[in-house]
């Protein structure tokens, strides 16, 4: 049983050092924001909101011409004063939920959010059952 | 018992092959389709051919319709405009065209060359209705109905296999 602890800390392991590579260098003449708080949501929206054009990349990574549209739009909004929500629900209308990389929960997303749980369940149960043997 | 356990790994094995293969054909490579059964957008943009007209919503007012996502630089659009000619001049449904992120210049002598299929075009340079429309790129169609309902969207050219497929069965409803 204790050779299954760090194979349990490796499959875990990938997701937390996730956030650190996103701080890119922008320039920040393209997007003037007159608060804080209103730009540091904009530029953590660029970095959850996924380019629908490149489908790999999220919009802070992307120079094609609709990440730059879509950036724009994200802008207008935030200078607007919507939420996060409020964008991520104005955009996710438009293009789907395919456009945020932290899709909601829902019966069309269990697989997504449930399924690699249940094959870390199944590969459990086969590791213990060989294991008995 | 042992034959069983043996079988074990090669039947997940089997049988999520099975499933992810079925999810690779399953979906035909469509993207998901967020606007349809909703409302046209509105808009305000300039007449590809009139930089002065402005055009709205209202102006989208011959349904049931397609509109059309098209730009010059768009080498799959060359490839649909045969079929979206052979529509018009059978007088199936008109055609809006939407000029995505194009120069006005070239769409219009392209237009001159090779046949106008579109009732108008919206010229959409910063993309705005595109975003509202959910496009991703060009060619994209989309069917609207007659009370002005986004009912289908196809991303990539539109030929006769497709419209039959995918649209026709709109026009007579």
């Amino acid at each position: 049983m204790n050779k299954l602890i760090p194979l349990f800390f490796l499959v875990f392991s990938i997701e937390i050092s996730g956030d650190e590579e996103n701080k890119l260098d922008f320039n920040n003449d393209a997007y003037p924001f007159s608060s804080e708080a209103k730009e540091t949501l904009f530029y953590s929206l660029l970095n959850e909101l996924r380019c629908p054009k490149c489908q790999s990349s999220n919009l802070s990574g992307s120079n094609s011409p609709i990440s730059n549209d879509l950036k724009r739009e994200v802008y207008e909004l935030v200078l607007e004063g919507n939420s996060a929500e409020q964008i991520k629900s104005h955009l996710v209308q438009r293009y789907g939920n395919f456009i945020i990389y932290n899709p909601p929960i829902e019966p069309a997303t269990y697989i997504l959010w449930f399924g690699p749980f249940l094959l870390i369940l199944l590969a459990i149960f086969i590791i213990l059952f060989v294991r008995k043997r | 018992m042992k034959k069983v356990i043996d079988i074990f790994p090669l039947a997940i094995f089997v049988v999520l092959l099975i499933v992810l293969f079925s999810f690779l054909s399953e979906k035909d490579d469509q993207l998901e389709t967020a606007l349809v059964d909703s409302d046209f957008p509105d808009f305000s943009l300039s007449a590809l051919s009139n930089d002065n007209k402005t055009l709205t919503k209202g102006d989208i007012s011959k349904l049931p319709a397609l509109i059309n996502v098209w730009a010059t630089w768009c080498i799959a659009c060359r490839v649909e405009h045969p079929f979206l000619m052979q529509l018009k001049n059978e007088s199936v449904l008109t055609i809006y065209g939407l000029n995505y992120k194009d120069n006005r210049t070239k769409a219009l002598s392209l237009l001159e060359r090779d046949g106008d299929p579109y009732e108008f075009s919206i010229y959409d340079f910063e993309g705005r209705l595109a975003i509202d429309l959910g496009v991703y790129g060009a060619p994209e169609t989309f069917f609207v109905d007659k009370n002005g309902v986004i009912r289908e969207r196809h991303v990539g050219v539109v030929d006769e296999t497709v419209w039959e497929k995918k649209f026709a069965k709109y026009l007579n409803e």
